[in-house]
């Protein structure tokens, strides 16, 4: 259980106020890396949540579909500029982030990836990385600001880190057709 | 069977919670950015302009109810400003161009408010005012000298504005029209000027032909 020990650890620094503070100062940190760690935590968690809880994951998560349209919901809806800004502004959506980013995107993510089938799998790669693609090209091309929050510098920076992340997740997808698993293990 | 039972429900429980989640986070499907959601909000609640004084660029100072009977097109600025703001001005000349010219100065006036006191004297402001061809009168440009009373006008219009540490803003633009009580009556998309003059010319319009059709009633009854 010490991984569920170091989720917990990771979770609670990330919401200590100036490592949360600092961490939403620049647009890319705020949501390419502090949301991946805080859906990282809640990951690390899954283990021993599944070990207290484990009726309630195999009864509502049997076949993995639920968790991962729940993740994907969770992790588009982080992705809305209005989402990002609200998370500053308003401190009820902020905690919605604490909460959701992990319990409801990490947890279910490391749940289901394992009980989908590969094709469920590369659904999911393809459409992140549609998806990230299409972010990538909104905040790179947007004319105006999409967030009150921070400059359009920061804005068009995030869109290259978006089409960073779509490339690597098609890269991703794309060799494990190539590559021979077997061969490596 | 029993498991799958649930998990079907599962799936239907996470879906309608999406749907409840994007539902409400968007304002129903409409606002997908905080600076919509901050324009449908305003438009909706019609916040009053706030009591401040104005200092123009001829170094009148006045309260905001001098305009008191009259629609005021507002911008928010500061001169220093290398592009939103010239932009946001020049778009504004052109709405003011194709407002029918009996409403201008009588039914409507035009202002530009800078966020930046300290910096937008009257003088740099009277400089500023010849680049658009503004007359100071019909289309004036004024700051707010009292800090107290900007931060509560822009709070209340939703103005944000960053500094960016290096003497310049980052700020949210946008037309805004108030009404001839004070109250905020639209804010419009400072891109679409065509759009824009065509609203304002429109309510100006609908109130003019309202006067004319009520003055021959007051007549015939008297």
């Amino acid at each position: 259980m010490r991984q569920a020990m170091y989720g917990l650890v990771l979770y609670v620094f990330l919401m200590l106020p100036p490592v949360a503070n600092l961490a939403e100062s620049v647009m890319t940190i705020h949501m390419h890396m502090q949301m991946p760690l805080f859906v990282i935590a809640g990951m690390l968690m899954t283990p021993f949540l599944k070990q207290q809880f484990p009726r309630f994951f195999a009864k509502w998560n049997s076949n993995g579909v639920p968790g991962i349209i729940l993740f994907m919901i969770v992790v588009i809806y982080w992705m809305i500029p209005r989402t990002m800004d609200e998370a500053l502004t308003i401190q009820a959506i902020e905690i919605f982030k604490f909460i959701s980013l992990p319990f409801l995107a990490g947890v279910p993510l490391r749940d289901s990836w394992k009980k989908i089938r590969l094709v469920g799998k590369n659904i999911i790669f393809v459409t992140l990385s549609v998806i990230c693609g299409f972010m990538a090209w909104l905040y790179i091309f947007s004319p105006e600001q999409l967030c009150n929050n921070y400059l359009i510098v920061e804005q068009i920076t995030l869109g290259w880190a978006f089409l960073f992340l779509a490339l690597s997740i098609m890269i991703y997808f794309v060799q494990q057709f190539f590559v021979d698993r077997s061969e490596c293990e | 069977m029993i498991k799958n039972k649930h998990n079907n429900l599962a799936i239907i429980i996470v879906l309608l919670f999406g749907v409840a989640l994007f539902y409400v986070g968007t304002d129903g499907f409409q606002a997908y950015t905080a600076e919509t959601a901050r324009t449908t909000k305003l438009i909706d609640e019609k916040p009053s302009f706030p009591k401040v004084t104005l200092e123009d660029s001829q170094e009148r100072m006045y309260p905001f109810s001098e305009f008191e009977g009259k629609y005021v097109m507002l911008t928010f600025i500061y001169t220093s400003c290398t592009d939103v703001c010239l932009q946001l001005e020049v778009n504004l000349a052109e709405v003011y161009d194709q407002i029918p010219e009996e409403y201008i100065g009588e039914d409507i006036a035009f202002l530009s408010i800078s966020f930046d006191p300290t910096r937008d004297t009257p003088e740099v402001l009277d400089k500023y005012r010849s680049y658009f061809e503004s007359d100071g009168e019909t289309w004036r440009m004024a700051r707010i000298p009292n800090q107290e009373e900007l931060d509560s006008l822009l709070d209340d219009f939703g103005v944000i504005v960053i500094p960016d540490g290096e003497g310049n803003f980052v700020h949210n633009s946008a037309f805004y029209l108030v009404d001839r009580e004070g109250n905020l009556a639209d804010v419009m998309d400072y891109t679409k000027i065509d759009e824009a003059a065509e609203k304002v010319t429109s309510i100006l319009d609908a109130e003019a032909t309202q006067r004319i059709s009520s003055i021959p009633d007051t007549e015939t009854g008297e």
